[in-house]
């Protein structure tokens, strides 16, 4: 027996969310077991089967989160634009200066 | 059902808004349009790494040479992901590569251009990525759900892109008049490659790549997008478009505009722009230099490569 990770599209182009997990003597059953406990309404578009051992997790917060401040990777860091185009608004209402 | 009804009914079906996911049947034409966009798309963010990455060195701050490598980062972070999608249509990246390299393949008109000054470098992120964002931002529409579903992370990450640019640039509009006449031609002399970025304005009932809603927007409503958003924009700098034409008619709602020489759009992306050689020549050496790290990787023995 095997684990079985299941991730199931909802909506048509939607991303494959990962809704649980089924244990299976193979992949066959595996994904009929999928369809009975994820997808008895037709809730489903399309799900992916894979086997837990294929799966890696990734949590190292060095990894992830790494020390360092990474604020500036963020359009709001640049807060201070919002205030600088407003006084060149109000500097250049009238046209360009000569 | 014969092909001709199979492929009348999956047209009927994507211009309904329907979705594709790799595993599905496709036409024949369907696969290779939709393979040469994402191709050239992904060939224009590795490129268009290279005319800001000339600045990062010259930027003018610590904190500036920050945000530009990771703006290139991203750029070359999209070109990975949207290798993979084309990679998924049935084309090796080996090949993607060769092509691009060896001028087969197409990369957008903006990366055609050498950057001058550091203003360049502020109107590119600015500017060329605000018109690159509407592309965008119209793909997330596209019929393919990989490319749909890309699109999302992509524009998330050029939105700090064109924050970045447009701080660089407003800094430099409320600078002193070197740098307001920096920013000035600057602006001058992306107008015109920013005027063609979105292509001719081929009339959308014979654009095959809306027929089959790989793009969901005509050129020239992209265009008229750009115009209405970033001329006023411009303008409130205290700063002009060269174009005397370009203003907007409030009846109609559409902006006027200098009809570019779309000969030379042609002319640009074949390899003839001011510094296409360059940026190919670069890539081109860049890839040879690496081909060891790749070897290396995939335990190929460099004698067999
Ligand atoms: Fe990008
Ligand atoms: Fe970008």
């Amino acid at each position: 027996m095997r684990v079985y990770e299941v991730f199931c599209q909802e909506a048509p182009g939607g991303q494959h969310i990962h809704a649980g997990n089924v244990l299976a003597p193979d992949i066959e059953l595996a994904c009929q077991y999928a369809r009975n406990s994820f997808a008895r309404r037709g809730e489903a578009r399309r799900l992916w089967v894979v086997p837990r051992d294929a799966i890696r997790e990734v949590a190292d917060p060095d990894l992830l989160d790494p020390p360092g401040d990474h604020r500036y990777r963020m359009g709001r860091y640049f807060r201070a634009a919002v205030e600088k185009r407003k006084r060149l608004r109000a500097k250049y209402a009238k046209g360009p200066v000569a | 059902m014969s092909d001709d009804d199979r492929v009348e009914e999956f047209k009927q079906y994507v211009r309904g808004g329907g979705t594709i996911e790799p595993t599905d049947w496709m036409p024949d034409e369907y696969r290779q349009r939709l393979l040469r966009f994402v191709e050239m798309h992904a060939n224009s963010e590795i490129m268009g790494a290279l005319p800001e990455r000339d600045w990062i060195l010259r930027a003018p701050s610590l904190k500036r040479k920050l945000v530009l490598t990771a703006k290139i980062q991203d750029e070359v972070g999209h070109a990975q992901l949207l290798y993979r999608i084309a990679e998924d249509l049935g084309k090796p990246r080996e090949q993607m590569f060769d092509d691009l390299v060896n001028g087969r393949t197409k990369f957008h008109n903006v990366f055609h251009y050498p950057t001058k000054t550091w203003a360049d470098a502020g109107v590119i992120g600015w500017l060329v990525d605000a018109a690159a964002i509407l592309s965008q931002s119209a793909l997330l529409r596209t019929s393919y759900g990989p490319y749909a579903r890309t699109m999302k992370r992509v524009c998330w990450e050029e939105a700090f892109h064109l924050k970045q640019g447009e701080d660089i640039c407003l800094t430099l509009a409320g600078g002193s008049e070197l740098q307001r006449s920096m920013l000035q031609e600057a602006i001058n002399r992306w107008w015109e490659p920013l005027m063609m970025f979105h292509g001719p304005p081929t009339p959308p009932e014979t654009d095959a790549d809306l027929a089959w809603r790989i793009k969901t927007k005509p050129n020239d409503e992209l265009r008229q997008e750009f115009l209405d958003r970033y001329v006023p924009q411009i303008r409130e700098m205290g700063l002009t478009v060269p174009d005397p034409i370009v203003q907007k008619d409030p009846a109609a709602g559409r902006w006027a505009y200098s009809e570019p020489d779309w000969s030379k759009l042609y002319a640009v992306v074949s390899g003839s722009g001011p510094a296409s050689a360059q940026r190919l020549g670069f890539r081109r050496l860049s890839y040879e230099e690496g081909a060891w790290v790749r070897n290396a990787l995939t335990g190929r023995s460099l004698a067999a490569a």
